[in-house]
């Protein structure tokens, strides 16, 4: 009987790899999220479906910023006091290195097809490029005070790092990992997003309480909405922005077209790292102080589920895989 | 002169640029008590922005805008330091407010960035008072000095908030 149970197992892990690829030819499947926990120093993997944790596996360095992969099958954590870049195999849910970056590693992006890993450092202002497979830093791009969230356009020519303290978002040419020019936005930019068509990115003003809407190509500001207290970090689904406000326990939905705020969701205390499921069904926020990754319906405007996860959930920067 | 106003501008400077910095990591603190007594009565008692004095280590509140959201108070310590705070929200019905703390001075209370919750809940004659505080350590860059860490700015909010329960549940106790 145990047998056969498990054969049974193996034939339905068969099939939902063979439906994942599928998938993935037409929009990118995703079924976990990766959540990192600050104060407890851990990362919860929560199975989307059933908002369970799956697994919870120790970083250590106080986890803060994540990135996941193209093909989803390495998660990239920021562990600032511990100074690394710990690198996750995100199928076998194991860590497979640690590399030392900097001296206050925060924001985390990979690059869509050349295997480079770009982490910010709050400390030296800088962005280290990492080549995750060797385990060292390729290069470095000096960038304004205190870059936090880094986002890389669709296609993977440009980067972005929000430079907190210089109120400004830096472009980065990743060809020749050289800054190439710079944005002004709202104070104290925290985390950027950028859209499925790298049209516009999107950043949290902590100081200014407002989104900054930029247009990449122009390098232009083309708008600015305001929203509730410390804004810090943007997720996009559909015509929607959702933007997390950690004072205000909430989080703000910016209608697109108009630029204005249709709603305010009420969500867990100091709401962090979110992000939509690109199929834009569903949107992740991480509630730092209620230990909660909590569900919302990007539509009907509601919380539809949680999931209990360690203590202090940042998720700072893309979490599904 | 020109050189002492250089010197100030530079110290300025520099402090401009410690304030909008901060440690990597953020800490949580949450404290609470049991009292016999009702809901309601407790919230009376500490449910006022304006009114600290339920606060064993506050001296006096000065503020303007009542319970109204932007509200702000300074506290004068019985220890002489002052502490600036604005009101985030007010919720009367569920007996809870939310307030952030103006650039504290780390000599008076070594944190940065706090925020808070103040609530009451229970039924009949017993009541549990949450505090909750969310805040950064007092020194904002890396190897903190020891009365400026985050064990520091932990144990700081935490003595606050247990002085203040802890008070707080003896006078509504004794005064019946």
């Amino acid at each position: 009987m145990r047998f056969r149970l498990k054969h049974a197992a193996l034939i339905l892990a068969a099939a939902l790899v063979a439906a994942g690829a599928a998938s993935a030819v037409e929009t990118r499947h995703v079924s976990e999220a990766f959540v990192t926990n600050q104060t407890d120093d851990t990362l919860s993997i929560v199975e989307l479906a059933t908002l369970e944790v799956a697994d919870t596996i120790k970083i250590g360095g106080k986890p803060a910023g994540i990135a996941m992969s193209a093909d989803g099958t390495r998660a990239f954590v920021t562990a600032p006091e511990g100074n690394e870049l710990v690198v996750v195999d995100a199928l076998k849910r194991q860590i497979i290195k640690r590399i030392k970056v900097g001296a206050g590693p925060l924001g985390v992006a990979a690059h869509p097809t050349n295997g480079r890993v770009y982490v910010a450092d709050w400390y030296k202002h800088k962005v280290f490029v990492v080549d995750p497979d060797v385990g060292r830093i390729v290069a470095e791009v000096q960038v304004g005070q205190s870059p936090s969230g880094l986002a890389v356009t669709p296609d993977g020519r440009l980067l972005l790092s929000a430079d907190r303290d210089s109120n400004e978002v830096s472009v980065i040419d990743t060809q020749t990992n050289k800054r190439v020019g710079g944005v002004a936005v709202g104070e104290r930019p925290f985390g950027i997003t950028i859209d499925a068509a790298g049209a516009r990115a999107y950043t949290a003003n902590v100081g200014s309480d407002d989104v900054s809407v930029i247009d990449i190509a122009s390098r232009k500001l083309i708008a600015t909405v305001p929203v509730g207290r410390r804004p810090y970090a943007v997720a996009l689904a559909g015509s929607r922005a959702f933007v997390t406000n950690q004072y205000g326990d909430s989080v703000s939905v910016i209608d697109l077209a108009s630029s204005k705020v249709l709603k305010t969701i009420d969500v867990g205390d100091h709401p962090e790292g979110i992000e939509a499921d690109p199929a834009g069904a569903n949107v992740y926020v991480a509630c730092w102080f209620d230990n909660l990754l909590q569900r919302i319906d990007p539509v009907g405007l509601t919380v539809t589920g949680e999931a209990a996860v360690g203590d202090g959930p940042r998720a700072f920067g893309l979490f599904l895989r | 002169m020109v050189r002492a106003l250089a010197l100030g501008a530079a110290l300025l400077a520099a402090l401009t640029v410690a304030v909008s910095a901060h440690g990597p990591s953020r800490q949580k603190v949450t404290e609470t008590v049991e009292i016999n007594a009702p809901p309601d009565k407790v919230w009376q008692t500490i449910g006022n922005f304006q009114d600290m004095s339920w606060h064993p280590a506050v001296a006096k509140t000065e503020g303007k805008g009542g319970n109204e959201p932007k509200a702000t108070r300074t506290l004068t310590l019985t220890s002489g330091g002052k502490i600036d705070e604005q009101l985030l929200k007010y919720d009367p019905a569920k007996m809870t407010y939310k307030y952030e703390m103006h650039h504290p001075d780390v000599k008076v209370i070594p944190v940065n960035n706090y925020s808070s919750i103040l609530s009451v809940k229970g039924e009949g004659d017993k009541s549990t008072v949450e505090w909750r505080g969310a805040f950064y350590r007092g020194f904002m860059n890396n190897d903190p000095p020891p009365e400026l860490n985050d064990e520091a700015a932990k144990k700081a909010v935490t003595d606050i908030y247990r002085s203040g329960l802890d008070a707080l549940k003896q006078k509504l106790e004794a005064g019946g």
